[in-house]
C-alpha cells in the first residue's frame, strides 16, 4: 500500500491548514495586534517554497532515510533520522497539548475529570503503530470532511464578522511583524511532515507545482478563516483560545435549531486529531526504517513514544502556558533548522533530476 | 489408507462396499440380467428417485445380455447421468450423494447412475430482500438450483461454474461462478485455492465459508458479501466478482466485497436514478441515526448539553428529572430491552409474536416510562435507532455492536469518545482488503469514476463501465 500523489495534494490543501486554528490565531493577535495576517501571510509563502523543494526532491523516490543514506552511509543517516525523529516528537508537543486543551474546552460543558484526554494516547499509539502508507487512505476521507467543516464554520461565522477591524493594516509596525513570524513558526512545519512522507508516493508530473498551489490555496482559506476570527472577536481575539470552536457561536439561527456548529467543530477536530499525532507517527515510522523495520518494532516504539507524551503531557498539565511560551518563545528557532534548513540542505545535495550523477 | 478397488468377484465386492456404508438406510437390491448374471445395486433409501432408477437403469440392464464391460453396460442404460467407477471410496460417496451405485458379477468397474431425488422447497422471495419492483425470485438450499437460476440470467458460454467439495464429513456441494474475462484470474485462483483448503467436519451453512475466504478471519468487519437473491448475484458478476453457492444454503457469497454494496438494493436499479439516490442517503442517514444517536443523547446529557436546542433541553430535563439511573445505564437497559425483544421475537412461534409486541410496546415501554424507571426520550431514541438499524439488514450485526460501543465511549468519556472511537473504526475500516480490493472503496482509496453508483446513483446509461475498484479486466459493460 503506498501514498497516492492526489492524498499528498489533499493533506496540503485541506488537513494542513487544520492543525493551525487552535491556539496560533490568539497567539499571533497577542504578538502582533490586528496585523495576524502578515506574519501568516510569510510564514505561509515560505512554506510554500519549501513544499516545492520537498516535493522536488519526492521525485527520487526514496525516503528521506535512503537518500541521506545513498550519500552519507547508514550511521550518518541513522544519526540524522534520530535527530529528525527527536525533532519531530519537540514538533508534536504543542499540538498535542493544544488538542487537550481544545478537548478539554469544547467537548465538555464543565471542568472534565484529569484523565479524560488519555484515550486519544491510546488511538495515537495505534496509529503510529501502522505505517505511514496507511495513512493516505485516511486523507481521502478527512479531506472532504475538512472542507465541509471549515465551510460550515465559515459560513456560520461570517455574518458576525465585521472585517473592517482588521484596518489599518500594518499598524502594528515591523516589530509587529517579526514577532508573530517567529512565534508561528512553531506551526509551521509541514515541510518537514512531507519530508518524512517522501519516497511513500509515486511522483507524478508537475507534483511539485500541484502541491506548492494546493498548498496556497489551503493557506488561502486559513488566511480568511483568521481574518473572519478577528473580525468577529476584535480587539477581545487575544483571549479566544480556540479560534475555530468559538467563531461560529454568534449565529443567529441557534436559539431554534441548537448549537447546530458543533457538528462542523466535530469535523474539524475529528480531521485535527490525525494531523496532530502525523508528527509522532512519522518519527515512528523514519526511526523503524532507519533500525531495520522489524515488525515488532512499530507497536514497541509507537507504545514508548506515547507513553513519554502522556506523561509530558499531564506533567505540565497546570503549566500549559508556560510551555507554550517556551516552544513559541525561547525554542521557536529549533522549527527553522528542521523544516526550513534540512529540506533546503537536501535539496542542494539531492536537487538534480533522478537520471543526473551526484559526484 | 490402501486404495480398494473392484475385483470382479460380486460377493467379495459387495460386501466391501457394504462394509464402507453400514447405514441401516442404504439398502441393496439384487437381480439378473437375460444371461443369469447377478447384480447388486446399492442406494440411499430417501435420497434416490427408486422408480426413475429401474425405469432408467435396472429394467435396461436386466434384459442386457452383452459382455461384462462397464463402458458397455453403460450405453445400456437410458439415463442422461451414468459414469463408471473402480475405486470403493469413491462409489461410498456416489451413493451417499444420491447416486446409486450397480456392480455384477465379472464387473471391471461399478455403475454410477445419476438418479438422485432430494426434497427442495419452492423458489420464493427470500424474507430478507424483498423488492416492491424487480425479480422476486431467491435462492434456496439446494445448489444445482440455484445454479440453473444463474444459468437462467446468464446465457453466456463465458460462466464458468466450477463444483468443489468441501467438509470432510459433509462432503458439501460448492459451486464456484464467474464469468471468464470479466472476474479478475488471480480472484478466481484464490477463492478456488482458500476452499479446497478448508479441512473442516461440515459445512452446514454459508456462513461457515466466509471466514476461511477473509484475509482477518478475526475481524469485526464483514468482508464478503451475501445475497439471497439470484439477480443481485448474477449483476455481481457481471461487475466482475467471483461467487459462490453453497448446498443447503440459500445465502450466496460473493468476493470482492466493498463496504458500500449493503447500501444498494436491487430496487435501486429499477427505480428513476434520483429516486434510488435518495433512499440510499436515507439508509445512511438511518445508519448513522442508529450508531450515533444513543451514544451523543447520552454525551449531551453528561457532558454537553449545548448540543441540544435549549427548547429540547428544557423537555429532556422534565422527562428524566426523576429517573433513578445515570443516562448511560438508563439508554443501556433499554437498549439490551431492545436487543432482547428483538431476539426473541425472532427465535418464538409467530403465533405468540403478537403477544411479544403487546408484553414489549405496552408493558415494558408504557409502564416502564410511567413507573419512572426510564424516560420517555430514551425509549424514542431506541426506537428510532432500532428501525435505523434495519434500514441496511446486512450490516445489523456489525452496526449493533458498534452502536453498544459508541454508547459505552460516549457514557465513559463523552463526545471525544465518540470522535475517537469513529476515528479507529475507520482507520480499521480503510486500511481492510480482501482479494486485493479495499473494503472502504471507492472512499477510500478514492476513486471517482465508480462514485456513481454509491450512494448518489446516476442514471444507467451512465454507469457503462464496471466498477474500477475491482479491477476487471473487462472494464466496458455498455457501449
Amino acid at each position: 500500500m503506498k501514498l497516492r500523489s492526489r492524498q499528498i495534494l489533499f493533506f496540503l490543501a485541506l488537513i494542513a491548514p487544520v492543525g493551525k486554528l487552535v491556539l496560533m490565531p490568539a497567539q499571533i493577535v497577542s504578538v502582533s495586534k490586528n496585523d495576524l495576517l502578515f506574519p501568516v501571510l510569510a510564514q505561509l509563502l515560505v512554506q510554500a517554497a519549501l513544499v516545492f523543494c520537498v516535493l522536488l526532491l519526492a521525485r527520487r523516490e526514496r525516503t528521506l532515510y535512503s537518500l541521506i543514506e545513498s550519500a552519507a552511509g547508514t550511521v550518518c543517516a541513522r544519526i540524522v533520522t534520530v535527530l529528525f525523529s527527536a525533532f519531530l516528537l519537540f514538533a508534536a508537543f504543542l499540538p498535542v497539548v493544544e488538542q487537550k486543551t481544545l478537548v478539554r474546552s469544547i467537548f465538555y460543558d464543565t471542568i472534565p475529570a484529569y484523565l479524560v484526554f488519555t484515550p486519544f494516547f491510546l488511538f495515537s499509539a495505534y496509529l503510529c503503530a501502522r505505517p505511514l502508507s496507511s495513512l493516505g487512505r485516511m486523507w481521502d476521507i478527512l479531506a472532504p470532511l475538512s472542507a465541509v467543516g471549515l465551510a460550515g464554520i465559515l459560513l456560520l461565522s461570517a455574518g458576525s464578522a465585521d472585517y473592517g477591524a482588521l484596518s489599518p493594516a500594518g499598524a502594528a509596525g515591523v516589530q509587529g511583524f517579526l514577532g508573530g513570524t517567529t512565534s508561528s513558526c512553531s506551526w509551521f512545519f509541514d515541510s518537514a511532515l512531507l519530508l518524512v512522507l517522501i519516497g511513500r508516493f509515486p511522483y507524478t508530473r508537475g507534483l511539485a507545482w500541484k502541491g506548492t498551489l494546493c498548498y496556497l490555496a489551503g493557506g488561502g482559506i486559513l488566511l480568511f478563516l483568521l481574518a473572519t476570527f478577528y473580525g468577529v472577536f476584535a480587539e477581545i481575539a487575544v483571549i479566544q483560545a480556540h479560534a475555530f470552536a468559538r467563531m461560529s457561536g454568534f449565529f443567529s439561527g441557534m436559539t431554534v435549531l441548537g448549537r447546530i456548529d458543533y457538528l462542523f467543530i466535530f469535523a474539524v477536530a475529528f480531521v485535527m486529531t490525525f494531523y496532530v499525532i502525523l508528527p509522532m507517527q512519522g518519527a515512528v515510522g523514519t526511526v523503524t526504517e532507519a533500525f531495520g523495520g522489524k515488525k515488532a518494532l512499530a507497536p514497541l516504539l509507537s507504545a514508548g513514544v506515547n507513553l513519554i507524551m502522556l506523561i509530558l503531557v499531564y506533567l505540565f498539565h497546570f503549566h500549559t502556558s508556560q510551555v507554550i511560551r517556551a516552544i513559541t518563545g525561547t525554542l521557536f528557532w529549533i522549527f527553522p533548522v528542521f523544516s526550513v534548513l534540512l529540506p533546503l540542505l537536501l535539496l542542494l545535495i539531492f536537487g538534480r533530476r533522478p537520471h543526473e550523477k551526484i559526484s | 489408507m490402501e486404495k480398494k478397488e473392484i475385483s470382479g468377484n460380486l460377493t467379495s465386492d459387495a460386501r466391501t462396499l457394504k462394509t464402507l456404508l453400514p447405514a441401516q438406510d442404504i439398502l441393496t437390491f439384487d437381480f439378473s440380467d437375460g444371461k443369469s448374471r447377478k447384480y447388486v445395486c446399492f442406494f440411499a433409501d430417501a435420497l434416490t428417485d427408486k422408480d426413475l432408477l429401474a425405469e432408467q437403469a435396472l429394467r435396461p440392464l436386466g434384459r442386457y445380455a452383452g459382455a461384462p464391460e462397464a463402458k458397455t453396460m453403460a450405453t445400456h442404460v437410458l439415463s442422461p447421468e451414468v459414469r463408471t467407477g473402480k475405486d470403493f471410496q469413491k462409489l461410498a460417496e456416489e451413493v451417499l450423494a444420491g447416486n446409486p451405485v450397480v456392480l455384477w458379477e465379472g464387473a471391471d468397474e461399478g455403475l454410477i447412475v445419476g438418479t438422485k431425488k432430494i426434497t427442495v422447497r419452492a423458489v420464493a422471495e427470500p424474507p430478507t430482500d424483498v423488492a416492491i419492483k424487480g425479480p422476486r425470485e431467491g435462492f434456496i438450499e439446494d445448489v444445482k438450483t440455484n445454479t440453473s437460476l444463474v444459468r437462467r440470467r446468464l446465457k453466456t458460454g463465458e460462466l464458468m461454474i466450477e463444483m468443489l467439495t468441501v467438509g470432510r464429513r459433509s462432503a458439501t456441494s460448492v459451486a464456484l461462478c464467474w464469468l471468464e474475462g470479466t472476474c479478475r484470474e488471480d480472484v478466481v485462483e484464490e477463492v478456488r485455492k482458500k476452499l479446497s483448503a478448508i479441512d473442516i467436519d461440515a459445512v452446514p451453512d454459508s456462513s461457515y465459508l466466509t471466514r476461511f475466504l477473509t484475509e482477518r478471519p478475526y475481524s469485526l468487519v464483514k468482508q464478503v458479501g451475501t445475497t439471497e437473491k439470484p439477480d443481485i448475484f448474477c449483476a455481481k458478476l457481471a461487475e466482475g466478482r467471483a461467487g459462490i453457492l453453497v448446498d443447503g444454503s440459500p445465502i450466496a457469497l460473493t468476493v470482492p466485497y466493498l463496504l458500500v454494496e449493503d447500501f444498494q438494493s436491487s430496487e435501486d436499479y429499477f427505480v428513476p436514478a434520483y429516486r434510488a439516490t435518495f433512499t440510499r442517503l436515507l439508509r445512511l442517514f438511518a445508519l448513522l441515526v442508529a450508531i450515533y444517536l444513543p451514544a451523543f443523547y447520552v454525551a449531551a446529557q453528561l457532558f454537553k448539553l449545548q448540543l441540544l436546542p435549549v427548547k429540547l433541553l428544557l423537555t429532556i430535563a422534565g422527562s428524566i428529572r426523576d429517573i433513578p439511573l445515570s443516562p448511560s445505564l438508563e439508554m443501556l437497559l433499554v437498549l439490551l430491552v431492545l436487543e432482547v425483544l428483538n431476539e426473541a421475537s425472532i427465535r418464538m412461534p409467530k403465533y405468540v409474536g403478537m403477544a411479544l409486541s403487546v408484553v414489549g410496546a405496552l408493558v415494558l415501554g408504557e409502564t416502564a416510562v410511567s413507573a419512572g424507571f426510564v424516560s420517555t426520550p430514551a425509549i424514542i431514541i431506541v426506537a428510532f435507532s432500532g428501525i435505523g438499524l434495519y434500514a441496511v439488514p446486512n450490516l445489523i450485526e456489525e452496526t449493533s455492536v458498534l452502536r453498544l460501543a459508541m454508547l459505552l465511549a460516549a457514557g465513559s468519556v463523552g463526545t471525544y469518545g465518540i470522535v475517537l472511537l469513529t476515528a479507529l473504526t475507520l482507520v480499521y475500516l480503510v486500511s481492510t482488503e480482501n482479494f486485493g480490493v479495499p473494503l472502504g472503496a471507492p472512499f477510500a482509496p478514492f476513486i471517482r469514476r465508480d462514485l456513481r453508483d454509491t450512494f448518489v446513483k446516476y442514471n444507467l446509461l451512465s454507469l457503462k463501465e464496471r466498477p474500477a475498484s475491482l479491477s476487471s479486466p473487462n472494464k466496458r459493460r455498455q457501449k
